[in-house]
């Protein structure tokens, strides 16, 4: 046993087994047995008279210390440890230009991004011109007429530069995270601090900037004082538990029960007929699904549709025609289907060829098949 | 129950109608049997006076079913295929992998949500895991690291909790007007199951945590490798990794094989696929809790780590799906809700007729459990007059339901996330629902 484990242990088996402040007809405590409050502002449930609110406890199960699995190798921590901190930990060594930026961003990037970052159709923007004049914007309130609101996008509001390497690295782009080199991440940062007009060292990032480790971390985010609680050292916990206990931080009712207004309630009404667009839409009916034509076995394309193409075409926001759409697709069609095939092969307009996969050309025209069976 | 219709009955029937229904019914029995028909048997409403379905003969009722080797995984009646998911454009992100699919609360009975109906979101697709390829480690500010099979997870003494799960952005979308004529799209980013699973903590016993261990990152083995922080007194206190939802392993869409569950918080906190905790001295600042996740106020500063959901309620019924059309003036009827808070219990829940200008107190029904669905429930009967009804719910830790005017007082209008003002809806007189604001 390490000593440091037997304190974390007793405080774990104080907050478990003791309180100090009781609410009648309640087992609950606003504070943990080290005296803490409890750091979300709500209550906790210690274990009392083998019960822990109204739930039954073995408590030998839990003063038990269970040895199973095995020490993790270093190798397997360096595989999988894929988190960049504020700080520079994990952030590996590496370069990139805002040119090659650039480039990337053209080819793997501004498909669904679009051009320079500007985003739509359900996907984030990465930049709203320049990120110390929109970080002003944080205050714009969406009320009393006024349609201008706050611009949150990484160089506005994001308050750490790590993030945008972690993101990057780890999810972008979005059908194939993990995907891109250490400086081909790089590059795409350069490109994006670029982008968003922030300047490192008081130096903006003009197209041969070469970002590297160390210039990134020099990085200061305009909005860095821009969240609260102060979640950042040695009393980031306490900051917290300080905030969320107080509860006016963010709102709290009044149980108020006559004449709680004068004269009638204002109401506010759905405008129009709101956003009613659901799939499947709603209904009550209890009755047999509609019974699908040719029921009975899946496309043969429909799965690597969905892994390779849904993309781009599962929405008619990316300029690909929309499975399902039946005038988008009779129009294609009356090219004639070999048209059709070979563009798809052969890539045509935004699209790349095969659609950026390397799929067999049988496999891309049975895909094809599935999206014209699906318009029909 | 006695037939009238079954054959061997003939003796008792006197009647004339009767025995003109009985031979219609065994004619059409048989022509049943030899045509496989599925259609009910017509009777001259001028004959039989009541109700078809219990005066005709049902095919169920006269032909086998299915054996009992038919569905081995049991499926809902196919009637109730309209109790499902569902998905709005609206709240995807340009496609359907980082999406949302509503809960049909409105279908909901108690305070377990069925696992094929419970609300999921995901921010890479769902992965479908192999369990036997699938691993948990466990580094950082440990004294000792591990890593851990599915089986060895299962080895620690398990614990079974009813907890729901919400995502902050519940009602987000509602921030500056109400938006959505369904029960299901306005407030049903939420569900409640039974999890089994392990204390975090009861693991830690073997380990060993280093006294600077502050803050753990969980991170998600899918597409979007999820990471989120969390403080350790939520680790050193009810934090679970779980396996089991409402007695079955956990759906893919729930996180297969394990997911964390961090009672009562942010549903995003509960990350799914849960593959590696790392304790650090710092937070991590992750893209869910920076980008996203963070609730803006009017001060042009944003809550960070809001960890809980606060406390809040919703009337199901009535609501938009389940509206009161078919009542007439003077019926007695059950309004009945949902109450929850990720802060603690459900104390009470009081429900308004005139807007929030005067409430009275609803009966709490059924379980009522730390950070759990709640229901609540209130006998009335109605005049058919137009109504505004609401309801407003409070916990064990002392937070009440704030009216939408306050809490706008409080963060604005931009917030997105962590919307828990009362939520009303208008029944007009022919007991249509809409879904309103009270501004007052």
């Amino acid at each position: 046993m390490f000593k440091s484990y037997r304190n974390i242990l007793l405080s774990a088996a104080i907050i478990a087994a003791a309180s100090t402040t009781l609410f009648a007809g309640s087992d609950a405590s606003r504070t943990y047995a080290n005296g803490k409050k409890v750091i979300d502002g709500g209550s906790t449930y210690p274990v009392k008279k083998g019960k822990t609110s109204s739930y039954y406890v073995n408590e030998k199960a839990h003063k038990t210390a269970f040895h199973m699995g095995r020490p993790a190798t270093a190798d397997e921590i360096k595989a999988w440890n894929i988190d960049i901190m504020p700080d520079g930990t994990g952030l590996p060594e590496g370069k990139g230009t805002v040119e090659e930026g650039d480039a990337i961003y053209e080819e793997k990037c501004a498909a669904c991004h679009f051009d320079f970052g500007t985003g739509g159709a359900g996907y984030p923007a990465l930049q709203k011109g320049n990120a110390y004049e929109g970080q002003k914007s944080l205050t714009n309130q969406r009320v009393d007429g006024n349609d201008e609101g706050p611009i949150r996008v990484f160089g506005t509001y994001w308050p750490r530069a790590s993030t945008l390497w972690w993101y990057i690295k780890t999810g972008m782009p979005h059908p194939a995270p993990l995907s891109l080199s250490d400086d081909e991440v790089y590059a795409l940062c350069a490109y994006i601090i670029s982008i968003n007009e922030l300047e490192i060292d008081g130096e903006e990032l003009d197209d041969e900037y070469e970002l590297n480790r160390e210039k990134f971390l020099k990085l200061v985010m305009p909005n860095k004082d821009g969240f609260i609680p102060k979640i950042d050292g040695k009393n980031g916990l306490e900051n917290t538990r300080k905030f969320f206990n107080d509860f006016s931080n963010y709102g709290n009712g009044t149980r108020c029960m006559k004449n709680c207004f004068d004269g009638e309630p204002k109401i506010a009404r759905i405008q129009g007929v709101g956003i009613s667009d659901y799939q499947p839409p709603l209904s009550n009916k209890k009755d047999l699904p509609p019974k699908k034509e040719g029921a009975g076995g899946e496309h043969p394309g429909k799965k690597a549709y969905e892994a390779s193409c849904s993309v781009c075409h599962g929405t008619d926001a990316m300029g690909a025609p929309m499975v399902g759409n039946k005038k988008a697709w009779e129009a294609i069609l009356k090219k004639g289907i070999d048209k059709v095939y070979h563009n798809a092969i052969h890539g045509i307009n935004g699209m790349p060829p095969k659609g950026g996969t390397s799929l067999p050309d049988e496999k891309i025209k049975e895909i094809v098949d599935y999206m014209v069976s699906e318009a029909k | 129950m006695t037939k009238i219709s079954k054959a061997s009955e003939t003796e008792n029937i006197v009647s004339g109608r009767r025995d003109f229904f009985r031979k219609s019914a065994v004619f059409s029995v048989s022509a049943m049997a030899a045509a496989s028909v599925m259609a009910p048997v017509k009777i001259d409403a001028e004959e039989l006076k009541g109700d078809p379905a219990i005066l005709e003969e049902q095919p169920w009722g006269t032909t086998f079913g299915f054996p009992v080797t038919h569905n081995l995984y049991g499926q809902p009646s196919p009637y109730e295929h309209n109790v499902t998911r569902r998905n709005t454009k609206l709240l995807s992100s340009g496609n359907w992998y980082a999406s949302i699919a509503m809960c049909p609360i409105q279908d909901m009975n108690g305070i377990i949500t069925p696992n094929g109906l419970f609300f999921s979101r995901s921010h890479g697709g769902t992965a479908e895991i192999d369990p036997n390829k699938h691993r948990l480690m466990i580094h950082g500010l440990v004294e000792k690291t591990l890593v851990l099979t599915m089986d060895e997870l299962k080895r620690y003494p398990s614990v079974s909790r009813i907890h729901f799960i919400e995502c902050p952005a519940n009602g987000g979308p509602e921030w500056r007007n109400p938006q959505f004529p369904s029960i299901q799209f306005a407030k049903g980013m939420m569900s409640c199951a039974e999890w089994t699973g392990v204390y975090i903590k009861d693991i830690l016993k073997d380990l060993g945590l280093k006294p600077n261990a502050r803050w753990m990152l969980a991170e998600g083995a899918d597409n979007s490798h999820m990471g989120r922080t969390i403080p350790i007194d939520k680790v050193l206190d009810d934090a679970m990794i779980v396996w089991a939802q409402n007695g079955e392993a956990l759906r893919p869409e729930q996180g297969y094989p394990i997911r964390l569950l961090v009672p009562g918080w942010e549903g995003n906190l509960c990350v799914k696929w849960l593959c590696r905790l790392e304790f650090a001295d710092e937070p991590f600042y992750a893209k869910e809790e920076t980008a996203k996740y963070t609730a803006l106020k009017k001060s042009g500063k944003a809550i960070q780590h809001f960890y809980a959901n606060e406390v809040n309620s919703v009337i199901t019924s009535p609501c938009p799906e389940k509206p009161w059309t078919d009542l007439k003036k003077g019926d007695i009827v059950e309004i009945e809700g949902l109450a929850w808070s990720g802060m603690g219990t459900i104390e009470g829940v009081d429900i308004t007729f005139d807007g929030g200008k005067n409430w009275v107190e609803a009966s709490l029904k059924g379980l009522v459990l730390p950070k759990a669905w709640t229901r609540f429930s209130f006998i009335y009967k109605w005049d058919g007059k137009p109504i505004i009804l609401g309801s407003r719910a409070r916990d064990d830790a002392g937070h009440i339901q704030p009216t939408v005017k306050h809490e706008r007082e409080v963060m604005g209008v931009e917030s997105v996330y962590h919307r828990n003002g009362i939520h009303t809806w208008e029944v007009t007189a022919k007991g249509e629902v809409n879904n309103v604001q009270v501004l007052s």
